[in-house]
């Protein structure tokens, strides 16, 4: 077997890859701005951020396609910062597939071994295992062009582990697939993660990729890291109104509201909706005066007064909408705030669009964050 | 319905402005096709035939005959020597300017080096300067260089060609996927093998229509191949051929001489010049049609 198990590489609590203090700047647009980071060993990471968050650059930076403005990358503990991607033991698989249009399957994983002057039946022995782990065995004198988007992204991916790289970089794999396909390639990547053990770097603005995949995400916006924990965190306790809102589909509903008095450890706010009502909250970090914002997770929220939700006061609002999907129904509320409130409930459930309700939350399932945004509060009893 | 949406058509309309644009190339059609037309037929013809019958009157296999012989074996087989001259410059020619233009326009458009808009700029006044302007230069190098008369001379002075490293450079900096490159230099590929395993497969386009107008230029060059060669057993076919029909008076209405070169003999000649040139672009346009880019990305 010509991969290496994880366990077979240089001994050590060295990181697979390490961030120090990287920065990026395209002339006077800075575009990374002193990013720090370390990536354990097999560990498979996602990068996520809206277009234009940095998140791709940051990515092209560690494979060497992009030169670095300040910092510097180690890669199992040794600096590569001014290294060649070829020296760099990475392996990269690209949005556009980036196949060699005038070489067969076969020649396109094969290339980058006989660019390191391998013996042709060690070429052949990995080009094969590569075929078996991806399925491709029976296309290996196709064309690119006679391929499937799917095909040619599983080519991609021979292509990168033939090379037995010590991390695997993806940058947005799957956004040319169809979803039906997506879902399959996002199962695959999974298992070649499994099987291979290797360390992983992937790149997405799919939250759902990011949030299925990954051992850890790193969330980027405007070339800062926004925050970095294990998936269910960022959705369970996302630190900043960026995460809050960018992490969970439908999104959070966030609320902008007014905080009137402060007490120790605890706070009113007065939330900027229909019939202002007023909610304590035990929070630390608020002044008087303030404008913050609470945010709710669309599945927090209740319509009706439930037993479960007694514990909160209840929002006047009024059905705008109702999708029914089926298996859950999304209603949209107007509550007088400035988004519509998304409410996730079961799929049976009888709403009509046009009628008034009262929506109610546990005092538990809030998220409060600053006026700058930071937040503030973990969820109570955390 | 199926067969509905087959048979249904866009009804013809005659606009004003598509009236306009058929009689403009109806016109440009009749204008340039109708004397290279006339051109193949009078090939076939007799003397006597291009003097009396109507222009476009078919000749005959025995008069197409005599004046191919009389043409090809005029002063000891002459003008087989020029069109292989002409061969050898053309293919020196093309192959020298394609091993110039094309690593130089993938160096333009693929990397960042200081002087490079320099060059660039360069190449495009070099682009539009007139080939006749560099003539007496070139004659004079040559002389220095002791390359006047030579094979060798008329090569290296035709291989001299910016228009292809203009082409070259807008192929490779347009038509190149970025992907591409950026995976094959992370599969290890320097600099040198991006460009011949990745870049160079790529270009066969720009390589064919390269190719296709060096090798245009170069066969039909006159004025430089006038000045630099003054063997006749160099000539290419452009200056053989004015030398015979000036020499033969053939095209002047002179008292008959006993020398074989007659009008037909100088059409069948213009023929000679024409075809390959014809034969050349009917392969070149293949290659430069040819979708080689497609399933590179994702396409």
């Amino acid at each position: 077997m010509w991969f290496h198990s994880p366990s077979e590489r240089p001994e050590g609590n060295v990181a697979a890859v390490e961030l120090r203090n990287v920065s990026k700047a395209f002339g006077a647009v800075s575009v990374i701005k002193g990013v720090d980071l370390s990536i354990e060993r097999g560990e498979f990471v996602v990068f996520v951020g809206a277009s234009g968050s940095g998140k791709s650059t940051l990515l092209r930076m560690i494979a060497g396609l992009e030169p670095v403005s300040g910092g510097d990358i180690l890669i199992d503990g040794r600096d590569v910062t001014f290294d060649e991607p070829a020296e760099r033991g990475i392996a990269m698989v690209f949005q556009s597939y980036a196949l060699y249009p005038h070489m067969n399957v076969y020649d396109n994983i094969a290339f980058n071994l006989r660019l390191a002057r391998l013996p042709r039946a060690e070429v052949a022995a990995r080009v094969k295992e590569a075929a078996r782990i991806l399925r491709l065995e029976q296309l290996l004198d196709r064309a690119p062009a006679q391929l499937s988007g799917g095909q040619r992204q599983r080519v991609a991916i021979g292509r990168a582990i033939v090379r037995n790289p010590k991390v695997f970089l993806f940058d947005e794999p799957l956004s040319n697939l169809d979803a039906a396909l997506r879902v399959q390639m996002r199962l695959e990547i999974e298992r070649l993660h499994r099987e291979l053990g290797t360390t992983m770097i992937y790149v997405t603005h799919d939250q759902v990729e990011a949030m299925t995949l990954a051992d850890r995400i790193v969330a980027l916006e405007g070339g800062h890291i926004q925050q970095v924990g294990k998936p269910l965190e960022l959705y369970a306790r996302p630190s900043n109104l960026f995460v809050a809102g960018f992490i969970g589909s439908p999104k959070m509903n966030l609320i902008p509201v007014k905080v009137t008095s402060t007490g120790v450890g605890s706070a009113t706010l007065e939330l900027l909706a229909r019939g202002t009502p007023k909610l304590d909250v035990a929070v630390t970090g608020l002044a008087a005066g303030d404008g913050a914002t609470i945010g709710i997770r669309p599945e927090s929220l209740f319509i009706g007064a439930t037993a479960a939700a007694r514990e909160t006061a209840a929002l006047p609002a009024r059905i705008e909408s109702v999708e029914r999907l089926g298996n859950i129904t999304y209603a949209y509320l107007d509550a007088g705030t400035p988004e519509v409130i998304t409410v996730q409930a079961v799929g049976d459930v009888a709403l009509e669009a046009g009628t008034d309700v009262a929506v109610s939350f546990r005092a538990s399932d809030l998220h409060v964050f600053d006026p700058r945004g930071t937040r503030v509060v973990a969820r109570t009893g955390n | 319905m199926k067969t509905q949406m087959t048979t249904r058509r866009a009804p013809l309309r005659l606009s004003l402005g598509r009236f306009i644009t058929f009689a403009t190339l109806g016109f440009a059609v009749c204008f340039y096709g109708i004397p290279l037309l006339w051109l193949f037929i009078a090939g076939t013809r007799s003397e006597a035939s291009l003097l009396t019958d109507p222009p476009f009157a078919l000749g005959t296999w025995e008069a197409f005959s005599r004046t191919w012989a009389n043409l090809t074996s005029y002063n000891n087989f002459q003008i087989v020597t020029w069109a292989t001259n002409s061969l050898i410059y053309a293919v020196g020619g093309v192959l020298l300017s394609l091993i110039a233009c094309i690593p130089a326009g993938y160096a333009l458009a693929a990397s960042e080096f200081p002087g490079r808009k320099l060059i660039l700029v360069l190449t495009l006044i070099a682009m539009i300067t007139p080939s006749t302007a560099v003539v007496l230069p070139i004659f004079l190098e040559m002389n220095l260089l002791g390359l006047n008369n030579t094979y060798a001379g008329l090569i290296l002075a035709s291989g001299f060609f910016p228009f292809g490293v203009y082409l070259a450079y807008v192929y490779f900096s347009t038509s190149l996927p970025k992907g591409v490159m950026d995976s094959a230099r992370v599969d290890g590929a320097n600099r040198f093998t991006l460009f011949t395993r990745i870049a160079l497969p790529l270009a066969k386009p720009i390589i064919a229509l390269v190719a296709f107008f060096s090798f245009l230029a170069i066969w039909s060059n006159y004025f430089l191949a006038f000045v630099l060669l003054s063997d006749d057993q160099l000539y290419n076919l452009p200056v053989g051929l004015t030398a015979l029909v000036s020499g033969s008076g053939a095209l002047s209405n002179l008292p008959s001489n006993d020398v074989p070169i007659k009008k037909p003999e100088v059409v069948l000649a213009a023929i000679l010049v024409v075809l390959p040139v014809l034969v050349i672009f009917l392969v070149a346009q293949r290659f430069v049609r040819s979708g080689m880019l497609s399933g590179a990305e994702k396409g």
